[in-house]
């Protein structure tokens, strides 16, 4: 480079510098020539984990087949969702961003919004194309009133149950935690379950996503999005984590059950250890696979809660955003429009077995003849309770994780625990 | 009498040394265990890989790990980044730090011992203290996904250990032959580099191998301030791997792609190990 | 004449001083003096990124921080014991390395190989060898009858941060013992000599002459490693990210996630201050020792 400089400045060799500045003025006519010439594709970019990623395929070679002027680049993430969301929020974080489309987790939205990191789809979508989606899913897209993501894919937590085993004993389905323990206990006591109750104990989002269940089955609450009011340190907060510590102290819940994430409660309850499991939706199909020990034997419900109460699920599920520094925000919106789309879910769904975000789909033949049960998750999903939608959500969770554990695993009482939890919480959140 | 003590004393040496060869053996295995077990990973077929008990001496090697990682990914291209990063702020690091070194091993400054000192103490912060503020440089400065990102702290994080380094070697040479170039009307500057540069060459390449093994290693500030997949250095690359099945990591990819990730670094120590240990004995026994 | 001269070479010395000297500045001070001014601020999601001033609210929250408290204890368990083990084995090395044999440069190259190597790799490394199914570290101890079933090395939180520990130490054990290595060699070999003659065994000899002039090098690595595994963070962030439950968050691990992950920068400033004071504190003790154990103004 020096050296170039150095030819042009003397003036020893002129011709070079007439060489050099032709094929320069060629290489311009030539590039300005192709970009002119053909239309490049819109590339949009999307992180999402490795395992979406490969499950989407189908999704992204649909979109292209009908939108040829956009090509979707879809990044393979760690397949920890946490783990995408840290990416997520370091490449918007630091600016140049190289993500056009956001696909996101219910409990990373206000975080996001909250940045403003995230395109406003408020009026940028007419109401009327809102109306099929589930009022639940709809929601958790929104923060502060705007709307932020359009919900692609559901969840719900729900009690799994041997029904097989309930009718040799004798009893019903449990409707509150007294009755769950009860029937726990009976299965146990007759030699027909080795545990009775398996859910999610280790320290993990998991964790805070039981405790939710089982708060609103107590008539407690977390944190109040509205007047942002802590709850955790109530009576119905600190019975709700009595209860979780009482299924552990009992030996209704096998001692392990303070280190399990979702797939060792699934592979014990598939494995016919346990007579009720606390788990997402994706376990069903899986249970009822025809290599499974336990295909047709047993059936979901709503969690327990406590008598005069009703139970609520915790929400789950993933909606697509965009990014607001994003340099095509149209083509964009198309392709988020497309991933909610009742053809896009449908597609989806029959491959992979995902719950729909759209009324219409929960009465969809092609699905309801693969997935039966299905007709009844509606129900479960317009009940459903959200994670507490405020920006420092992650923060909290973490907060309150850090807790239950120490309390499940007998290091502090549930009530020190939660006491404890909700002084952090607070203090956290006073930060204004 | 004097036999059977000479005989003893040879007994002893012998379980001396037999001892001696045991410690030597241990410390071989704990060095290269990991590091063979890892290779052996990197060409087993996957079936072997995840097969209980371990399977210890493959009856079938492959290559497709490598063929997948260089697939799937932009192997080449992370590869080029970090070696493109790491030599760049080794040249710019040996180009500030040297004529530093220099100034603080002859010139007699006020304040040096000041200097020096700061330099000294800087070495022992870790980068965690720094990346906040960083972070916030980088952002004012429109760097993110820039190359200047991780090259102007790579440079800075390797100037202590190049003054420390460069300014033990130019105590050692011989003080008669800058002051015989003065004589001769050489200034400072023209005498740095026409005399002293051919006679640091050596201290140069040894304290450049230290910065470019340091550079080529970093990851809090690559993972930081590089979020785009054409620009990602081989630590973070290598570390964000994933398997596309539901709970499989794929680790035989991530066994190949660790090995191509460390041969750079295992050719440099083959090659200048000698000159590697003198550096970091100079830059911190001395320091 | 002479002064000029003086001058100018005085002159020629602060340029040649001046790009070292902007670019520590620029990298090392700045950032950790605009932690200091940061922690006094709230910023984060709350204040929507802006930053408001709160005094002295951002170390009261720390008081009252659970997992602030235990990321310390972490940090300072983990570096207790890694730089002890380290240390330990790291002489021993030195040791053997500075007999005669034959083949004793293979050696060292060798035994400074896993120093070499970039630590983010060398982690994927040791969470293959440390996998709870897969492992070969627990085929190993399965085989040799030690354990029955896999042990969840980085699963467990009882496990976990002894797992990461000990990929530390195989780590940067060759840093320590290349550097006591060129310390025994310093040592002149008469010494051992006359003691010898003098009726001392082996263990006297290391004893009261090898240690005592070892004595600077085994403070300058211990100083420097302490202030390495204090602040360590990729090792821990590949291998666990510093699970399971926080059983291996050390403090740098938390001042990343409360910056990168909860996006609440005036506390992450407060949590870098503390860091650097108590490492500040930590170097400034160790640096009296050493400069009572060798003559002042002796750099060198």
């Amino acid at each position: 480079m020096f050296t170039v400089l150095h030819l042009f400045r003397t003036e020893r060799l002129p011709y070079l510098r007439f060489v050099a500045l032709t094929i320069t003025c060629c290489c311009c006519i030539l590039l300005w020539g192709k970009i002119a010439l053909s239309q490049q594709p819109i590339h949009l970019s999307m992180l999402t984990s490795a395992l979406d990623a490969a499950q989407g395929q189908s999704l992204v070679a649909a979109f292209e087949a009908q939108n040829p002027d956009i090509k979707i680049d879809v990044v393979e993430g760690p397949n920890a969702s946490n783990l995408i969301e840290d990416l997520y929020t370091s490449s918007f974080l630091l600016g140049d961003s190289p993500y056009d489309l956001v696909m996101m987790d219910v409990v990373w939205l206000p975080k996001f919004a909250a940045a403003g990191w995230l395109l406003d789809l408020t009026d940028r979508i007419p109401a009327n194309d809102l109306a099929d989606f589930m009022t639940a899913d709809l929601e958790g897209g929104r923060y502060d009133g705007r709307l932020y993501r359009l919900p692609v894919r559901s969840d719900a937590q729900l009690l799994y149950y041997r029904k097989d085993w309930l009718q040799q004993a004798g009893i019903q389905p449990p409707d509150t935690f007294d009755q769950l323990m009860a029937a726990s206990k009976l299965l146990q006591s007759a030699g027909i379950s080795k545990w009775g109750y398996v859910w999610q104990g280790r320290q993990f989002e998991g964790l805070a996503a039981v405790f939710v269940d089982i708060l609103a089955g107590f008539g407690g609450f977390w944190v109040n999005p509205t007047d942002r009011e802590v709850g955790l340190d109530h009576p119905e907060a600190i019975a709700a984590l009595q209860f979780l510590r009482d299924t552990v102290t009992s030996g209704i819940s096998p001692p392990g059950v303070t280190n399990y994430q979702h797939e060792d409660a699934r592979r014990l309850f598939q494995g016919g250890e346990v007579a009720f499991m606390h788990n997402w939706p994706y376990a069903y199909p899986l249970s009822n696979a025809e290599d499974s020990p336990i295909k047709g034997k047993f059936d979901i419900k709503l969690m327990v809660h406590q008598p005069g109460l009703t139970s609520a699920a915790c929400l789950g599920g993933w909606g697509i955003g965009i990014t607001k520094t994003t340099a095509h925000p149209d083509a964009a919106l198309r392709v988020a429009q497309f991933y909610a789309s009742p053809d896009a879910q449908r597609l989806s769904i029959l491959e992979n077995g995902y719950l729909p975000t759209r009324r219409s789909l929960y009465a969809d033949p092609a699905i309801l003849t693969k997935y039966p049960y299905f007709s009844g998750m509606m129900s479960v999903i317009d009940n459903a309770v959200l994670r507490p939608p405020i920006a420092q959500y992650a923060q909290a969770s973490d907060i309150l994780q850090r807790y239950l554990s120490a309390a499940i695993t007998d290091r502090m009482s549930p009530e020190a625990a939660l006491q404890a939890a909700a002084r952090e919480t607070r203090a956290l959140l006073a930060q204004e | 009498m004097t036999n059977s003590s000479s005989q003893a004393s040879t007994h002893a040496l012998s379980t001396r040394r037999i001892g001696l060869a045991i410690v030597i053996l241990l410390i071989l295995i704990f060095s290269l265990a990991p590091i063979l077990w890892q290779l052996l990973t990197s060409f087993k077929t996957t079936a072997d890989i995840a097969a209980i008990p371990n399977v210890y001496f493959p009856k079938q090697l492959t290559i497709e790990h490598y063929t997948e990682i260089f697939r799937r990914q932009p192997f080449l291209r992370y590869m080029f980044n970090s070696g493109f990063v790491a030599i760049t702020s080794t040249l710019l690091c040996l180009l500030i730090g040297t004529p530093a070194a220099y100034a603080l091993a002859r010139l007699k400054l006020p304040g040096e011992q000041i200097v020096l000192a700061a330099t000294l103490i800087v070495t022992l912060f870790p980068y965690i203290l720094l990346f906040l503020g960083l972070l916030e440089l980088v952002r004012t400065f429109g760097l993110a996904n820039h190359y200047l990102a991780l090259i102007v702290p790579y440079t800075a994080m390797n100037v202590p250990l190049t003054i420390l380094v460069m300014r033990s070697f130019f105590q050692q040479l011989p003080r008669d032959l800058e002051d015989s170039a003065k004589v001769d009307g050489y200034s400072t500057v023209q005498m740095l580099l026409q005399i002293l540069m051919p006679l640091t060459l050596p201290a140069l390449v040894t304290t450049g191998i230290l910065t470019f093994i340091a550079a080529w290693n970093e990851f809090l500030f690559a993972l930081t301030f590089i979020t785009r997949e054409s620009m990602k250095t081989i630590p973070v690359a290598v570390a964000q791997l994933s398997g596309t099945a539901v709970f499989e990591i794929p680790y035989g990819a991530l066994a190949a792609a660790t090995v191509i990730g460390t041969l750079p670094l295992v050719l440099l120590l083959l090659i200048f190990q000698q000159r590697i240990v003198q550096g970091l004995t100079a830059g911190a026994v001395k320091g | 004449m002479s002064k000029t001269l003086r001058d100018q070479e005085r002159q020629t010395g602060w340029w040649l001083l001046a790009p070292a000297v902007i670019l520590l500045l620029l990298v090392y001070a700045y950032p950790i003096g605009r932690s200091f001014w940061l922690s006094l601020f709230t910023q984060n999601l709350g204040t929507e990124l802006q930053p408001v001033f709160t005094g002295l609210n951002n170390y009261g929250r720390m008081a009252i921080d659970g997992r602030f408290w235990q990321s310390i204890g972490n940090t300072t368990l983990f570096t207790a014991i890694s730089v002890l083990l380290e240390l330990l084995l790291g002489l021993g090395t030195a040791l053997v390395l500075n007999q005669s044999f034959r083949g004793r440069g293979a050696v060292r190259t060798i035994a400074l190989l896993p120093w070499a190597l970039p630590t983010a790799l060398i982690a994927t490394t040791w969470t293959w060898i440390f996998n709870d199914q897969f492992g070969v570290w627990n085929d190993l101890l399965m085989r040799a009858g030690l354990i029955k079933t896999g042990i969840n090395w980085l699963g467990d939180p009882h496990w976990a941060l002894w797992t990461v520990i000990a990929a530390d130490v195989w780590k940067t054990t060759p840093f320590i013992a290349i550097l006591l290595l060129a310390g025994l060699q310093a040592i002149p070999n008469d010494l051992y000599e006359a003691h010898t003659l003098d009726g001392a065994s082996p263990w006297q000899n290391f004893y009261r002459i090898t240690l005592p002039l070892l004595m600077p090098q085994i403070l300058i690595a211990t100083l420097f490693r302490f202030a390495q595994a204090f602040g360590i963070f990729d090792l821990i962030q590949v291998m666990t990210g510093g699970g399971p439950g926080g059983a291996t968050e050390t403090v740098s691990i938390y001042i990343y996630a409360t910056i990168m992950r909860y996006l609440d920068f005036g506390y992450g400033a407060a949590l870098v201050v503390v860091t650097f004071l108590i490492l500040s504190l930590a170097v400034a003790i160790a640096a009296f020792w050493l400069s009572k154990l060798r003559p002042a103004g002796d750099w060198r």
